[in-house]
């Protein structure tokens, strides 16, 4: 029988022994949380699992266990499509919401990922951000049912060297499952996505509003060079060289609207902005119904999402009333900056291991868009944009300092960030 | 007279680290001298321009610098525009596609290059990857600093006819030999990627008064200056740790 909303996860099975080591393990963790908490070092999630998956290098695995799994990964828009998709499956589940565990702070490698399922033991359903490192693991491990994948664009070059390294991984890793491997929920316009999820056993493909093509470029599969085919006014990707071709999708953004399988147009009327949240919208709708959510109940789930972990949340500054933009890569400013409407707009960058320490991508983001506004230059790599600025001829101003670049103003700002100095924003207003 | 023409060639197969930048540098240089400059992109596909005065390749993925040699192979304008008195600037992958050989793939396979440097690649013991920090000679005998960031697995080795560009001082560069990059007439390349002629404005300089044939006015910048003292700095600092 297939299994519905409502089936419950086939329970774990540990040994006596595995659940000893586990539990222990959880509460040690939980402790050095609550040592954390009461240090004022934020939230102590990271440590728990960290701790946790110390004590039991199987944590990951054996916590995955008894739950139905839904995971997202890609390069952009992991967290707000995790809290898309939660909140979708949450409205479907009504009254058994609390069957829902999800690691909705974005901490997203293994150990992330078991601390949030350590706090609530008794779900058994988990919709899980997983980095792009970690989905090898988690298509062996939890057998997930459903796995989005988003995008696949150059990030962190200086870690992962080549952007086809994961998707290859990711290949091998669904071949390997087979039948019993994960429904893909894909992003058609992207040909590394495509290629990547190849091997997959059943995928549902939705046709995205992507705008970054520059990693692109060649087919992943042949090395030839994609074309760009205009069908229905609309441009799709083709291999000359081989067979891969962007394939027909199920699910279709149109501007601010989804088309179903079924030809009918919904508007997911969203409270985070911009077209690339329609697109993340659009995969995790196709992934709710697949799950068995209806298309209403997805929606009105959906339309509870305001600020996920953080992201374009208001918040104040002293007097200064600041919107908060993440942007970690060439295809994250494309989508963030012409958000950022405010003048002057703040920008703050940096360059330690969690942002990529080469800072060369500053010159593959469209900064000249900014021409006419002021730019307050912000981070430890303020310098850096300051010169990329002046090439681009945006006038603008150095303030290293994260506190004294937000000032105390009196018109509200947009702040778009690199991922650490967006974390420490956070943590400056209170809201991790 | 007419614009002085700079072209970046093939920017979607080769140029993963912004290295379009370099590109935007040598223009805006040129523009806020007063100098009359036009910045040609060419896609895969289109004509290379044999009008250009320079030439700019960056870095890339293996099978992107396969794509690239066959095309500019067939193309043939690069040799051409070389041959006629323009200089090629190159980084990272397109430094070594530049060069007689290189090698792709988990096998090692070895690809004829476009034998413009006398350099060989071959994979190295271990990627390079960081900030590095070399010197290099200007026409007039001083050195200049050249700060930047590597990241590469091929070491490449000079040939009898292309000296090195650079000497390196932190950093992995060529293969490890004291040395990053190769010269060879019009012709130059070297490791650290993208943007490194806006950390490096003497660089820049070099290249478009080498293609000029004639010097060019200063162009003070405190703000730049002040990108190069930081940088400088922090690989002094952290470099032998990186």
């Amino acid at each position: 029988m297939p299994s519905t909303l409502s089936t419950p996860a086939e329970p774990a099975s540990l040994t006596r022994a595995e659940r000893l080591r586990l539990w222990t393990a959880i509460r040690v963790g939980d402790v050095a949380a609550l040592a954390s908490r009461l240090a004022g070092r934020g939230s102590g999630a990271s440590i728990r699992g960290q701790v946790l998956t110390r004590l039991d290098p199987n944590a990951f695995a054996d916590l995955l266990q008894g739950h139905r799994v839904l995971a997202v990964s890609g390069t952009n828009g992991k967290t707000t499509t995790t809290h898309l998709l939660a909140a979708a499956v949450r409205s479907g589940l009504g009254a058994d919401a609390r069957r829902l565990v999800t690691n909705a702070d974005g901490a997203n490698l293994h150990y992330g990922i078991a601390s949030a399922l350590s706090q609530q033991p008794r779900s058994d359903i988990a919709v899980l951000e997983t980095d792009e490192r970690v989905v090898s693991d988690m298509i062996a491990h939890a057998r997930p049912e459903l796995l989005v994948l988003l995008n696949f664009s150059r990030d962190q070059l200086d870690r992962h060297h080549e952007i086809k390294a994961l998707g290859r991984s990711w290949r091998a890793a669904l071949a390997a499952a087979g039948a019993v491997g994960p429904t893909i929920v894909a992003n058609a316009c992207d040909p590394l996505v495509v290629w990547s999820a190849g091997t997959a056993a059943k995928v549902v493909w939705v046709e995205t509003d992507t705008t970054w093509s520059a990693d692109g470029a060649l087919c992943p599969a042949c090395g030839t060079v994609l074309r760009r085919v205009p069908i229905d006014e609309r441009a799709r990707w083709d291999c000359p060289g081989c067979e891969l071709t962007q394939p027909e999708a199920s699910y279709r953004v149109d501007g601010e609207r989804i088309v179903l399988p079924n030809g009918r147009m919904v508007h997911p009327d969203l409270q985070v902005p911009g077209s690339f949240n329609v697109s993340n919208a659009a995969c995790a709708l196709a992934a709710a119904v697949e799950f068995g959510v209806p298309v209403p109940e997805a929606l009105a789930g959906m339309h509870t999402v305001t600020a996920p972990a953080g992201r374009f949340a208001t918040t104040h500054f002293g007097r200064t009333r600041a919107r908060l933009l993440l942007a970690k890569n060439p295809a994250g400013w494309a989508e963030a900056l012409p958000l950022a409407t405010s003048d002057p707009v703040i920008l703050a960058i940096d360059s330690v291991a969690a942002d990529g320490k080469d800072v060369s991508w500053l010159w593959d983001v469209e900064y000249e868009q900014l021409a006419g506004r002021r730019v307050v230059c912000t981070g430890p790599r303020a310098q850096d944009l300051a010169v990329r600025l002046s090439y681009a001829g945006v006038e603008h101003e150095v303030e290293p300092d994260l506190r004294a670049a937000l000032g105390e103003r009196d018109m509200p700002v947009d702040v778009i960030a690199t991922y650490t100095p967006f974390q420490r924003l956070l943590k400056m207003a209170g809201l991790r | 007279m007419k614009p002085v023409e700079i072209v970046l060639v093939y920017q979607s197969l080769l140029g993963i680290y912004g290295d379009r930048g370099n590109a935007m540098v040598l223009r805006q240089r040129l523009a806020w001298r007063g100098i009359d400059a036009t910045l040609t992109v060419v896609d895969p596909g289109d004509d290379v321009p044999s009008t250009g005065s320079v030439y700019l390749l960056g870095g890339g993925e293996d099978a992107a610098q396969i794509s690239a040699v066959k095309a500019l192979k067939a193309d043939g304008h690069l040799f051409r525009a070389i041959d006629a008195g323009a200089v090629l600037f190159a980084v990272c992958a397109g430094y070594q596609i530049v060069g007689e050989t290189f090698t792709v793939g988990e096998n090692d396979e070895v690809i004829e290059g476009l034998g413009l440097l006398d350099v060989t690649t071959r994979r190295g013991p271990e990627r390079a990857v960081g900030e590095v920090l070399s010197a290099w000679t200007r026409p007039d005998g001083t050195e200049s600093l050249v700060t930047g960031f590597e990241n590469h697995g091929g070491f490449t080795y000079l040939g009898v006819n292309a000296e090195p560009l650079a000497r390196v001082e932190i950093g992995v560069g060529n293969c490890g030999d004291g040395t990053d990059g190769a010269v060879q007439g019009n012709v130059l390349g070297i490791y650290p990627h993208g943007p490194i002629l806006a950390r490096n404005p003497e660089l820049a300089d070099h290249l478009l008064e080498r293609a000029l044939g004639h010097e060019l006015d200063p162009l003070p910048n405190p703000e730049q200056d002040e990108l190069r003292r930081q940088r400088i700095a922090a690989v002094r600092r952290t470099g032998l740790r990186r």
